[in-house]
């Protein structure tokens, strides 16, 4: 049942992923990411809210923000996008609608509440205020990390140096250095999820004064 | 949800990694790989990149990177390598590819790439497709660090120096033994094909399990997951990638697709769930994908699209 196409197949697997393949993937994705960060990031705890209107459970809610941004992901380019925030719910809006459908028991009330999306996508400045990631806040972010992974942060995420500068001037490997960022990124993750329960609150004391229009 | 915790993690970790300044092919290929397993990854990946660059405090994200650090760097930097290259000098004599400031030196292998590594104690460190492995041989330790993917381990006899092999948080030692490590979403799985290991996990150390030839066991740092003695049939099944082989016995079709995936830039794609659960058995060259796909059609009485490059497509 073995084959011996072996050597043909090594060849082929050489091909695989270039240097100089990996280097345009990572810019391409690097480009993205920056975009996000500027556009959606700031917001994407409304957009959640906004999908938490469908009574979806928040795993759910999660799947549906991942296929969202697999969606930014898979674009060549971000460029021709004018209204980021507005495209972000649409997109999230169809991949909701699309799995209500699935489920069939889609709740009236759901359906009605997605029409009204128009009305989410334009922030109350409070809204805005509690979304939005102040300075104060990445700084107590990065304050609460442990000692060793706070260092490596600060020195990549405010002095700006690269993860090799780190390790040189801490006597650490890049291993090392790469591990503690790691140990950062997650904590950072986390940050935002209590962002948007923090937004949490703000939203439903908004809504209880005007959406009922 | 525990599966989604590892999973975030993964990220997490891609983005630190994408975050240095070294990205090569083998990071890309295994972050391919990992992104082929299930489309959601690569919207999460994207979302945690998001949110890493969304940090940057406002005034401080222009034109960094050309700050120079400040002068501090450059006496600490020098100290250092001082003191290193003493060590090296012993060292690197031994090790082929070592790096000149005497660290541990680390190895990489791509997608379809297996790679036999002799160590200057004379052991030798085979390493399976996609995997990461960093060796720091000292006076009184041979400690190797198994950031990822699977590696099998013949381990020469030295007492005074244990050999003990790193995988996140779990530890396996061995005095003169043959052992294999492979990290999976579900643990750490340890097969010992020789002699005697001990595994435990650095983060509870009341964890512990002792092994011989023949038995396997899946552990993560608090709990075993799975345990196995007097398989060394199956052990033997599961290291047959040593020899460039795929030994299937009545594994479902779902994990031979996963299992060439690891191996294959071109990916296997089941597109019917029924499907997958078939079970199979037969030998198979690990970089024959295609070859793989003919038999299942033949035997299954499937449909195969292998018209595309990428990917072959069982339907």
């Amino acid at each position: 049942m073995s084959l011996s196409y072996r050597d043909e197949t090594n060849a082929r697997i050489q091909e695989g992923t270039t240097p100089g393949e990996a280097a345009t993937q990572l810019a391409q994705r690097r480009r993205t990411a920056t975009w996000v960060a500027r556009e959606i990031v700031p917001h994407e705890a409304r957009i959640r809210r906004w999908l938490a209107r469908s009574r979806l459970p928040s795993e759910d809610i999660d799947e549906v923000m991942q296929e969202a941004y697999f969606r930014l992901a898979k674009l060549p380019s971000v460029d021709h996008i004018d209204q980021p925030l507005a495209y972000m719910f649409a997109a999230a809006r169809n991949i909701l609608i699309r799995r209500l459908k699935r489920e069939r028991v889609v709740a009236f009330s759901a359906l009605s509440e997605i029409e009204n999306w128009h009305d989410a996508a334009a922030p109350t400045p409070e809204e805005q205020a509690a979304t939005r990631m102040s300075y104060e806040r990445v700084m107590a972010i990065i304050a609460a990390l442990p000692e060793r992974c706070r260092r490596v942060v600060e020195l990549r995420k405010i002095e700006g140096w690269s993860q090799k500068e780190i390790a040189a001037h801490l006597g650490m490997t890049e291993k090392a250095v790469e591990k503690q960022v790691w140990t950062g990124v997650r904590a950072i993750r986390e940050a935002w999820g209590a962002v948007e329960a923090q937004g949490e609150a703000v939203m439903s004391r908004d809504r209880s004064e005007g959406v009922s229009r | 949800m525990r599966g989604d915790d590892l999973v975030r993690d993964r990220a997490a970790h891609f983005v630190a990694r994408m975050d240095a300044d070294d990205w090569a092919a083998a990071d890309e290929a295994a972050l391919q790989t990992w992104l082929a397993e299930d489309p959601l990854r690569e919207g999460l990946l994207l979302q945690i990149q998001a949110q890493w660059l969304a940090l940057s405090p406002p005034a401080s994200n222009v034109a960094q990177s050309d700050t120079e650090p400040p002068a501090v760097y450059e006496p600490s930097k020098i100290a250092r390598r001082g003191i290193l290259v003493s060590i090296a000098a012993t060292a690197a004599a031994i090790v082929a590819g070592v790096r000149l400031n005497g660290g541990p030196s680390e190895y990489t292998t791509r997608v379809g790439e297996i790679r036999r590594l002799p160590l200057p104690d004379g052991s030798v460190v085979t390493i399976n497709s996609g995997s990461n492995v960093t060796v720091a041989m000292a006076e009184r330790t041979r400690a190797i660090e198994l950031a990822e993917g699977e590696a099998w381990f013949e381990v020469a006899k030295d007492a005074r120096r244990p050999f003990v092999v790193a995988a996140g948080d779990v530890r396996v030692r061995a005095v003169g033994t043959a052992f294999s490590v492979r990290r999976r979403e579900s643990g750490v799985e340890v097969q010992v094909t020789e002699g005697v290991v001990e595994t435990w996990s650095d983060y509870d150390h009341t964890l512990r399990v002792r092994l011989s030839a023949g038995d396997r066991v899946t552990l993560t740092a608090r709990a075993v997951v799975d345990y196995e003695t007097g398989a060394s049939t199956a052990v033997d099944r599961s290291l047959a990638w040593r020899s460039g082989m795929i030994d299937l016995n009545g594994r479902s079709l779902a994990d031979a697709a996963a299992e060439f995936n690891r191996y294959n830039a071109r990916q296997i794609i089941i597109a019917d769930p029924e499907i997958a659960r078939e079970e199979l058995s037969g030998l198979f060259n690990i970089n024959d994908p295609e070859g793989f796909a003919r038999t299942v059609e033949a035997s299954l009485g499937v449909k195969v699209d292998s018209s595309a490059s990428g990917l072959i497509r069982i339907e």
